[in-house]
């Protein structure tokens, strides 16, 4: 079933006030996939009567707000980007910049994605000298990524049992990134609405399932301000359902592999 | 694609072989790593084998190093299925062989996303 | 205790909590938030039924898992796929509680690093023999309202 308009626009609402995100009408199917745990663990009916029980108990509005803003989050998610870095992305960084690389994980949730970028560069470059910056809004999230510490559970989900052994140590129930790995990375809060990071410019930047959230005007916004720390001839990753296609002619799309990545046209670089 | 889980476990083969026949492979089973190499003798086309640690006759170690030393069994993907978590049982089963390692718990999530890190899914089920 | 074995790690009842939660959550319930620690005071066992897995060593560590034999249908019901209200025979049922004491006793040698191996899951009617053994924890759970104990010796 699908949930009534009234109760799409509460919350909707609610989390742009919260977040600055914009739900638009169309992200129905998003409400309603982030909050199908929260209603079954609440014994709800379905959405739309648990999105009723929310409206009458402010003390659950926390809940539904992360629910929809915090990323789901695997190591070499969806495998793709991290192909395409290692086959042709950083090859073509290092003709240009040497065998020092600068790569902004945005939106970086728990740290896997900083992580797994770091273990391509390890794995197949390792005489590359990268700073890894990984960026988010929540300080939890970030914590945890500066502990480089992750459960069994977390490291069974999609990180390959070779690199899990090479890069990480066990430490009582966890794995522990190593020394290395975590020197690559550094976690710092940042809202992607504010001025970028600095420690640019980036040759790589990965922006990936989070302007989804956006609507085209704050995209554009958010886009260019990537661009503005982006080094020349640097790259954007961005999610594979994301595109800056009807957001932005100022970005090339380049199609590679199968996906794609996105730089700035020629002559209108930063 | 034919798949050969092997555990001690009945529970434990029913779990992994329903995830496996779930995502179309047709799946034979083994009770211990002894069973296992008889298996592979009559079944040639078997390309995945899922293998417990902890097994009489022929634990899942032991069974690695005999069909990694069959040079017909080279093409066969070796993943561990075991709740020994500890780092050495990592590196010593990778060291003869095994491609992947899964602890236990799991979730049929896990096994399904190594599979298709391993090329081991079909297209039309991959996710 | 030999040197070989930290016991730190497991000496509290959290250890065997997580242990538990990550074990439903993932093989069981398929999402988290069924397990907890009971509250208030510790109920009887409804026809109890004992589940028991060693490390053997020089020393025995074993853990112990009980619960009502309802209980442990709904748990083998959920752990097989089966449909709600099935007849549990009695080989499903020893097979699924076994594995879950398997996986929790696995899990606690991955945590404190012993070095011995895993025996074959036993199920019965009354506790194990423990003599002089050493009760390290001692947990009683709450899954979807119902008691499971889980507790952790060391037998010399």
């Amino acid at each position: 079933m699908t949930i009534a308009p009234d109760s799409f626009d509460f919350v909707a609402t609610l989390v742009r006030r919260r977040s600055a995100i914009q739900l638009d009408s169309g992200k129905e199917y998003l409400v309603e996939s982030r909050l199908a745990p929260l209603a079954r663990s609440a014994g709800a009916a379905d959405v739309e009567s648990y999105i009723r029980s929310v409206r009458a108990n402010v003390t659950l509005h926390d809940k539904v707000v992360e629910a929809l803003t915090t990323n789901e989050t695997s190591w070499f998610r969806d495998r793709h980007p991290f192909t395409v870095l290692k086959d042709t992305v950083i090859p073509d960084a290092i003709t240009r910049r040497g065998k020092h690389l600068k790569v902004w994980s945005a939106a970086c949730s728990s740290g896997q994605e900083p992580y797994s970028i770091a273990m391509t560069i390890a794995e197949h470059f390792p005489d590359v000298r990268a700073s890894i910056v990984a960026t988010d809004l929540s300080e939890e999230v970030l914590a945890k990524g500066r502990s480089g510490q992750y459960s069994q559970l977390e490291v069974n989900r999609g990180l390959p049992a070779p690199m899990l052994v090479r890069h990480f140590e066990r430490k009582g129930a966890f794995f522990e990134a190593n020394e290395r790995l975590r020197s690559m990375v550094s976690f710092r809060r940042h809202n992607l609405l504010d001025a970028p990071p600095l420690g640019g410019p980036y040759d790589v930047v990965f922006l990936r399932n989070v302007l989804i959230y956006f609507d085209v005007a704050t995209k554009r916004d958010v886009m260019r301000r990537v661009r503005s720390v982006l080094a020349p001839g640097g790259w954007v990753f961005l999610g594979a359902a994301e595109s800056t296609i009807g957001v932005d002619d100022i970005w090339e799309r380049v199609p590679v592999a199968g996906g794609a990545l996105y730089r700035p046209r020629e002559g209108k670089a930063a | 694609m034919k798949a050969l889980v092997i555990d001690d476990s009945r529970v434990m083969r029913r779990i992994v072989g329903t995830i496996l026949k779930d995502v179309g492979f047709e799946v034979v089973e083994a009770g211990d790593g002894q069973e296992a190499l008889m298996r592979l003798e009559q079944h040639p086309d078997v390309r995945l084998c899922c293998i417990d640690w902890n097994m009489p006759v022929m634990n899942g170690y032991e069974f690695i190093v005999a069909a990694r030393a069959k040079p017909e069994y080279r093409d066969i993907t070796l993943m561990m299925i075991t709740t020994e978590g500890e780092q050495d049982q990592i590196v010593r089963a990778l060291a003869a062989g095994a491609h992947e390692y899964v602890i236990k718990p799991f979730t049929a999530d896990v096994i399904i996303d190594k599979l298709d890190y391993l090329g081991l899914l079909d297209q039309e089920v991959s996710v | 205790m030999t040197a070989t074995v930290d016991w730190a790690p497991v000496l509290d009842a959290d250890p065997l909590l997580q242990i538990t939660q990550d074990l439903f959550a993932t093989m069981i319930d398929d999402e988290p938030g069924y397990v907890s620690h009971w509250e208030g005071e510790r109920p009887e066992l409804e026809d109890a039924r004992h589940t028991w897995v060693d490390v053997a060593d020089e020393q025995i560590v074993r853990v112990v898992i009980g619960t009502g034999r309802e209980t442990g249908e709904a748990i083998t019901r959920a752990l097989l796929r089966m449909a709600p209200g099935e007849e549990v025979t009695d080989e499903d049922f020893v097979d699924a509680v076994g594995e879950v004491a398997n996986v929790v006793c696995g899990n606690v040698k991955s945590l404190v690093t012993h070095p011995g191996t895993l025996t074959i899951p036993v199920v019965a009617d009354a506790p194990p023999p423990l003599g002089d053994g050493e009760r390290l924890v001692d947990a009683c759970l709450s899954w979807r309202g119902a008691p499971l104990t889980v507790s952790l010796w060391v037998l010399p």
